[in-house]
């Protein structure tokens, strides 16, 4: 073993700490593909798996003999959920490594903070998350839903008969853009429907929080006052979800006294709870595991034996909506730059026009030429005993998405 | 057929009048195999029926129920089929009780309004067909928070059939309260009264709507029996309110104080500021789930026990990393603070990865004991989690042993003699290396140790440590460093000031508020609240 200097272990302690890790590589008959999503800090947890994702559309499309010829080469990144960093290197992947496209960003956060960078560059962003909407950037691909076509027909749902008639709301978030402009479109939404504004209340949390327990009583006091069923809309993020889900289970809340909708609640974050009396609360997607036909059968199978094949640090059996919206992204990807015969980005995105793809949601997803938004089914499921969601609710069709939110 | 079977059952209902229906098993299972409505109407039907039917029906009923809620019952052409648990092959036809494949079933989710109706029918089954006297207090519970959804039949038929003198207490107490609108006067006083007995923020309300609706105003007796009622049930509940505010703050100092304690001793005595001080937190709760799985394997009765058992094991796993890491690295470093504050960030860095290749990222899996999994209703509306509890006592039982380590013991006294004079202890013979690599050890561990404590609280995977290092590092510096009592007092100030605050101002604001006090009150008192008196 060499000898361990203090300058050597200091020098590779700041080695070690340089948040950039990008790694090159040089191929003749190659055509690269960045991913901007971290591995570790708050979001590791379940961004970190999108980069297999990646990966294993990369390996697909790759054993079918590339795109026009070419091998996709997948170059992956760990932005330590550090949202200026999700910009530079986004701009070192465009400028230096001249990637075709990039798949990255998991909060809104870092989508706004890699937009300028796109922008200017002319790169193109695919980012498999739904999210708040009313942004409509030529250079970003909206993989998953705006709220048109997520949130509000969950809500509407609850609001309705076969859901609890709710009428009052609780608005619990992390304090950043998705959950304030989410928020504030559905006070928008129900303020269109004539409910008052003393029926709801709104409450944000920093990132990474977990001490739910004072929300926990507030939801509780909530609940308890008069003017009709109360549900709480769930928008806090990363490792806050299950320590919330756990304080609420814990407090004797159930989902029939107080519904929760988790609009950012997906199989992972229900890893490691007792979900026995979580039964019964919501979340929203354009895609959930628990999806009927052989397309979702075949992606479950395919995604085990990855993780198995390649080792994965993740989960074999669980699989959430937004490693099928980035596996869809990179097929969307290769289907444009295959139907344009080129990689630049200008004829790609000419390519999108009357793009489809059948995705193991059971849906297929389309594209128009007049903005880079996908229509995706809608799916709302229900928390059951085995950390996973039924299928409540589905939608008979593909909506076509609104970009712009006309509540706010 | 199904339809057909839902449409025959609706029938069915016309022709008899639903108060007089027999609870049919038949019609039953085709309603809760219907649409969203139908199974509404099944269950509200159980709950029509549980005054009259007989226990074996309800019974019956109640498997039915049971199975619909928990994805067992299975819908095919041939009926009903209960399985034996979700997903199986074959199961159980609802009506003969005879063993067939699965086959083309399907079985229903449950809506959320569904949902309540079917626990509100289950609770009604359990109260009165209950094998043991918690399953049936587990339904009184469950009817007494669903209030004005059950006939009082139901309540008198299960207090006649009663034979656990306190529940039937019990069950009398909330067949009083189920009285408040009765047109018997002295019915609805007891009413109020016996609402009042059992204060929450719930009870609160029912009363103040009675109190508004015009029945109140014209019976001068019921309308001052409200008021006394109001007044008392108020008061509860911000006693109530209060305890809870004490409890969440005591509680968030225990998390802070569990963090802080070992991070006292090792920036106390060697001025090092160890960031990798969450990581043994992390290394901590993954020794405890170690301990989980082992018990797993080889004691699988005495799995409940494992947070006791995994006590020892993870204070010593951190401890040995700690000396480890302090002999490899931090002992050529401890004239150099910049150096060992690097060193430790990458230590930590290190270890976060090395678990997250060596196990996984994902949220690990603990089976939670009973004795930290949910809570109790107090008083009003105060709940007592027993996660929380659990983390309390065992912050307290580890102030307690680490003073008696600090103050009783020889190396407690090597520790304190380091802290005030390094340089006079090692002229008086004291081996200040060794004495440091066990003191380092000791933080190591009682951060080894606050990882179990955390498991039943927090999510558990390779980044958790991240996010106390921070406040770990406040609470000490607050709290004065090398001072054990200040880190506690620090511990409880700052959980009691985020609790107070959080309410008025919302969580991201009490951070500031919170943060902001700690540099005011560090600019006036550097040396923070308890400073160890001492010479360097």
């Amino acid at each position: 073993m060499a000898h361990l200097t203090r300058r050597g272990f200091v020098g590779s302690a700041a080695l070690l700490a340089a948040p950039a890790i990008v790694r090159p590589a040089f191929a003749a008959d190659t055509v690269k593909l960045g991913c901007l999503f971290s591995s570790s800090g708050t979001m590791a947890n379940i961004e970190g798996r999108l980069n297999h994702v990646v990966r294993m559309a990369a390996d697909e499309i790759n054993g079918r003999g590339g795109v026009s010829g070419r091998t996709i080469e997948v170059l992956t990144s760990d932005p330590a959920s550090d949202w200026p960093l999700y910009a530079q290197i986004g701009r070192q992947m465009l400028q230096q490594e001249k990637v075709a496209a990039l798949f990255g960003c998991w909060t809104s956060v870092s989508r706004k903070s890699v937009l300028p960078v796109v922008e200017q560059n002319d790169g193109l962003l695919f980012y498999p998350l739904h999210f708040e909407g009313d942004e409509n950037s030529k250079n970003v691909v909206y993989v998953n839903s705006p709220p048109a076509s997520s949130v509000l027909p969950a809500v509407d749902y609850l609001m309705g008969p076969d859901g609890v008639g709710a009428k009052r709301f609780f608005m619990i978030g992390s304090d950043y853009v998705w959950p304030r402009t989410i928020n504030k479109q559905l006070k928008g939404y129900w303020k269109s429907k004539g409910i008052p504004e003393s029926a709801w209340r709104e409450e944000y949390v920093p990132f990474g929080f977990s001490n739910f327990q004072t929300l926990v009583n507030q939801v509780r006091s909530f609940a308890s006052q008069p003017g009709g069923q109360p549900i709480v809309v769930l928008t806090v993020v990363g490792s806050s979800i299950p320590d919330f889900l756990r304080e609420f289970a814990n407090q004797g809340i159930a989902a029939t006294d107080v519904p929760i909708l988790g609009l950012d609640m997906v199989e992972a974050d229900l890893e490691g709870l007792d979900t026995a009396k979580l039964v019964g609360h919501l979340n929203c997607w354009a895609y959930l595991q628990a999806a009927k036909g052989e397309r979702n059968q075949k992606f479950l199978a395919d995604w085990a034996a990855y993780v198995k094949a390649k080792n994965v640090p993740f989960s074999a059996d669980t699989v959430i909506d937004p490693m099928v919206s980035a596996y869809d992204s990179v097929h969307l990807w290769a289907l444009a730059a295959a139907k344009a015969g080129s990689f630049a980005v200008p004829e790609v995105r000419k390519a999108f026009a009357g793009l489809s793809f059948a995705d193991p949601s059971g849906y297929t997803l389309t594209m128009t030429g007049e903005n880079n938004y996908v229509s995706r089914g809608v799916f709302i499921g229900s928390v059951n005993e085995k950390r996973g969601f039924d299928v409540l609710w589905q939608s008979p069709d593909a909506p076509k998405p609104v970009p712009f939110s006309p509540y706010g | 057929m199904n339809r057909l079977r839902a449409v025959l059952a609706v029938l069915a209902m016309l022709i008899v009048p639903a108060s007089a229906a027999p609870l049919e098993r038949a019609a039953l299972a085709a309603d809760l195999c219907g649409d969203g409505a139908a199974q509404a109407r099944g269950s509200e039907r159980v709950v029509q029926a549980a005054t009259d039917a007989s226990t074996d029906e309800l019974a019956a009923a109640g498997r039915l129920l049971a199975a619909l809620a928990e994805r067992r019952l299975a819908c095919g052409s041939e009926g009903a089929l209960i399985l034996d648990r979700a997903g199986a092959a074959e199961g159980h036809d609802a009506l003969t009780g005879a063993t067939r494949p699965v086959a083309e079933a399907r079985a229903p989710v449950l809506g959320l309004r569904q949902r309540a109706l079917v626990e509100t029918a289950r609770a009604a089954v359990a109260l009165l067909t209950g094998e043991s006297v918690a399953a049936r207090a587990a339904g009184l519970a469950t009817l007494e928070r669903r209030a004005g959804a059950v006939p009082d039949t139901i309540l008198a038929r299960a207090q006649a059939a009663e034979t656990d003198p306190g529940l039937r207490g019990s069950i009398a107490g909330a067949a009083q309260a189920a009285a408040l609108s009765s047109p018997d006067p002295d019915k609805r006083r007891a009413a109020v009264a016996a609402v009042a007995a059992a204060p929450s923020g719930a009870a609160l309300a029912r009363l103040r709507a009675l109190r508004s609706e015009p029945a109140a105003a014209a019976d001068l007796a019921f309308a001052q029996a409200l008021d006394v009622g109001i007044a008392s049930v108020e008061r509860a509940v911000r006693i109530g309110d209060g305890l809870a505010i004490l409890y969440n703050g005591l509680s968030f100092a225990s998390i802070l104080f569990m963090a802080a304690a070992g991070l006292a001793i090792i920036f106390g005595l060697m001025g090092v500021i160890n960031l990798a001080q969450g990581e043994f937190i992390m290394l901590g709760a993954y020794a405890t789930f170690g301990v989980q799985e082992a018990f797993r394997r080889l004691a699988p009765s005495l799995l409940d026990l494992y947070l006791i058992a995994a006590i020892p094991v993870a204070f010593a796993a951190a401890a040995l990393v700690g000396i480890v890491l302090e002999a490899l690295v931090l002992r050529h470093l401890y004239r150099r603070p910049l150096m060992s504050l690097l060193a430790t960030w990458a230590v930590s860095l290190f270890l976060v990865n090395l678990v997250r290749v060596a196990v996984g990222t994902q949220n690990l899996q603990f089976a939670m004991p009973p004795y930290v999994s949910g809570g109790a209703p107090l008083y009003a509306d105060f709940v007592v989690t027993w996660n929380r509890l659990f983390a309390i006592l065992f912050a307290a039982a580890t102030l307690a042993l680490t003073l008696l380590v600090l103050r009783r013991t020889p190396l407690g006294l090597d520790i304190r003699a380091v802290t005030q004079n390094r340089d006079m202890a090692a002229c008086l013979g004291l081996p200040t290396r060794r004495i440091d690599r066990l003191a380092f050890g000791l933080g190591s561990g009682l951060a080894g140790l606050a990882g179990v404590a955390l498991c039943p609280i927090y999510s558990v995977n390779p980044g958790m440590g991240s996010g106390f290092v921070i406040d770990a590092f406040m609470v000490v510096v607050l709290g004065g460093v090398g001072s054990l009592m200040g880190t506690l007092v620090a511990a409880l100030g700052i959980g009691g000031a985020n609790v107070l605050i959080e309410p008025l101002s919302g969580a991201v604001a009490a951070k500031v508020i919170v943060l902001v006090g700690i540099i005011l009150f560090l600019q006036r008192r550097p040396e923070g609240l308890f400073a160890a008196r001492r010479r360097r």
